[in-house]
């Protein structure tokens, strides 16, 4: 494995040097050659364009557009460098097997923050180099030392106007309430949000949450377990909603205006006790961009029109305060951070989570189950 | 040279193949296995875990509870297809074979979301149902368990089918004839000859079915809204999110470990080949 990452290395300095100018062809294909790089790969470009590229890897989907117009084209603007997409998803596990099999492919990880503590934490990351990336451009408690946090998105619920003609739902109280609310309900089955929304409703104050106490927020779900059904992504959490299946729901927040603009305002979205998730870059270790190509790539995304480019095509809240400043009164709403949301939503601790996901996820699913 | 001419020259066509089976199969399973002993200390812990925790205890019995009912459900609604499919004219049986194989064709995820187009609180069935009057409240058919074995059953019908089908494509006419000639009622010949003539179809057919229910991921985490976990969704969130790969493993090693024991003890009983469509003794 060593040897690997040294051959690795060397094939990545080479490619800087002959991209630089600094190594002709003959000697970098020689020494890519005797590193045991594969030819094929070197046809390809791949050892070649490593050093040339950042590789970001995210969900797919419209978020690879947006990541492209908004982040891509300023960061190739200043840097001559392309950004390119891998649309698997970087879950935890992929990460942690993508670096420990040697074989890293992406330079940036589209992750939560709370990869960043628990993937920090067993070496599988490289630290942010707070040098060329600002703490100044997100929350204070979001710049960790493995990841930095970009933008905001979140748990908030939504319900059927039609539904409660007489009174709407204002809170995660009413929510678990199903004597003052009838009808079906869905949270998100990954036990994230939906365990903070629980503790909301059980009269827990929205800056106290943490440390979670589990059984309480477990005892809160399984007693209206029966009228709930759970989902896994963000599309299945929209259709539960518009196709009738429930008539409140959990979803992503940022997706939240969609619904409410396509179904003319049938469905509204409660801001009261959202849960703001800082989603992070993170960088898995030994990405093959380098980290100095990377951390300048992070620090293009802190920037105003970058974040105010995402506000606008994927509904997610930007980090930097100066981006947060110029958001319209009109979007200021939708935005979770804005002046008037901050009073009513809880901040998610990345640092509770990266270290008691795997109690918390399967405690959860051992409840719904 | 004397040695070479006793092996099958067959061999040395498949041998390559087999080679390359054998590294890149054989070789990440053995990972898996050791995963299962060493992470994230080395001993039995994780199969202990099995013994210990209720969570682990209730997730196998759901696995196979599922499992069970599909095999049963599946054997035999497709052993009444095979045995209408058996028994008309030809070309009737080849439009029946084509609707088979589009189902058999159709992803599972088309599936899954259709089953909920169609049965969900909003759906097809309960509109038309409430707007009948015959139901007030919708009836919850999916997001369950019910909706669970709906969408299973579906899927793995095809598979029981076919190598039913096959088994009574087998049968000698002549015999069934012999029995009535013998004296024996409609009944009797069914269940005293065609019947035991099609076991090894029957069995065939609830293996394929439930060693393929054992691994299924989409149509439980779908239809089953969350509440019925399945082995397959459990090992993929443990290894994608909670990062126990140790218990992942182990439940991987459980499954494939199961699987053999099955063909197995099935091997002890019948001849597999026979059964799997192999060669006919």
């Amino acid at each position: 494995m060593q040897d690997k990452q040294f051959m690795r290395e060397t094939v990545t300095e080479a490619a800087h040097a002959f991209r630089a100018g600094r190594l002709d062809r003959r000697s970098f294909l020689a020494l890519c050659g005797m590193a045991g790089v594969a030819l094929p790969s070197v046809l390809a470009g791949k050892a070649e364009a490593a050093a040339g590229e950042i590789v970001m890897w995210n969900w797919g989907g419209q978020s690879e557009e947006c990541h492209g117009s908004a982040i891509g084209v300023p960061f190739t603007a200043e840097t001559g460098m392309p950004l390119k997409f891998d649309t698997s998803g970087p879950l935890q596990g992929k990460i942690k097997e993508m670096v420990d099999s040697g074989n890293v492919t992406a330079d940036v990880c589209d992750a939560d923050l709370f990869d960043a503590v628990a993937l920090g934490a067993t070496g599988h990351l490289e630290p942010i180099d707070y040098a060329v990336v600002s703490k100044d451009k997100t929350l204070p408690q979001y710049a960790l030392e493995f990841g930095t946090s970009i933008i905001l998105y979140g748990y908030a619920f939504m319900y059927d106007t039609e539904a409660y003609p007489d009174g709407a739902p204002a809170n995660w109280a009413d929510f678990f309430d199903l004597e003052k609310f009838p009808g079906q309900r869905s949270l998100y089955k990954w036990a994230n949000g939906s365990l903070e929304a629980a503790l909301m409703a059980d009269g827990v104050a929205k800056d106290a949450l943490y440390p979670l106490d589990l059984d309480r927020a477990l005892a809160k779900i399984t007693a209206i377990k029966d009228s709930t059904i759970y989902w896994g992504s963000g599309s299945e959490a929209h259709d539960m909603l518009v196709n009738g299946e429930v008539s409140m729901g959990m979803v992503w927040q940022n997706r939240g205006r969609n619904i409410e603009q396509e179904t003319n305002g049938r469905y509204k979205m409660v801001m009261d006790g959202a849960i703001a998730m800082p989603g992070a870059y993170i960088v898995p270790k030994g990405n093959p961009g380098g980290r100095e190509a990377v951390m300048k790539f992070i620090a293009v995304s802190q920037s105003v029109d970058a974040q105010l480019g995402l506000f606008s095509c994927l509904g997610m809240t930007p980090t930097n305060p100066e981006a947060v400043a110029m958001i319209s009164a009109e979007d200021a709403p939708y935005a979770i951070t804005s002046e008037a949301n901050m009073a009513v939503i809880a901040l998610n601790d990345p640092t509770w989570w990266g270290q008691n996901t795997d109690a918390a996820v399967n405690a959860f699913l051992e409840a719904i189950s | 040279m004397t040695r070479s001419s006793r092996l099958n020259p067959a061999w040395l066509l498949v041998a390559p193949l087999l080679l390359l089976v054998l590294v890149m199969f054989g070789g990440p399973l053995v990972n898996i296995l050791w995963l299962s002993l060493t992470d994230p200390e080395p001993g039995l812990g994780n199969y202990a875990a099995l013994i210990e925790k209720d969570s682990l205890r209730k997730l196998i019995w759901t696995t196979l509870r599922v499992c069970l009912i599909t095999t049963v459900l599946s054997v035999i609604l497709g052993y009444s297809i095979a045995y209408a499919m058996a028994n008309v004219a030809e070309a009737t049986r080849h439009r029946m074979m084509l609707f088979i194989l589009i189902s058999f064709w159709i992803s599972v995820l088309v599936r899954t979301f259709s089953w909920i187009m169609l049965l969900g609180r909003n759906g097809l069935l309960n509109n038309g149902l409430i707007e009948a009057g015959l139901i007030s409240q919708p009836i919850p058919f999916v997001r369950n368990e019910v909706g669970v074995l709906i969408g299973m059953v579906h899927y793995m019908i095809p598979y029981a089918v076919l190598p039913i089908l096959a088994a009574m494509q087998g049968i000698d006419r002549r015999v069934l004839q012999a029995s009535r000639n013998l004296g024996a009622r409609p009944a009797q010949t069914f269940w005293r000859v065609y019947l035991p003539l099609t076991k090894p179809g029957i069995i065939a057919g609830a293996l394929l079915v439930f060693i393929l229910s054992l691994g299924f991921y989409v149509t439980p985490a779908i239809l089953g809204g969350g509440k019925v976990l399945m082995v397959a969704e459990y090992i993929s969130v443990q290894i994608l999110v909670t990062l126990k790969w140790g218990t992942a493993a182990m439940l991987a090693v459980v499954m494939l470990a199961s699987v053999l024991a099955l063909l197995y003890i099935l091997s002890r009983f019948m001849k597999l080949s026979a059964a799997l469509g192999g060669g006919r003794t």
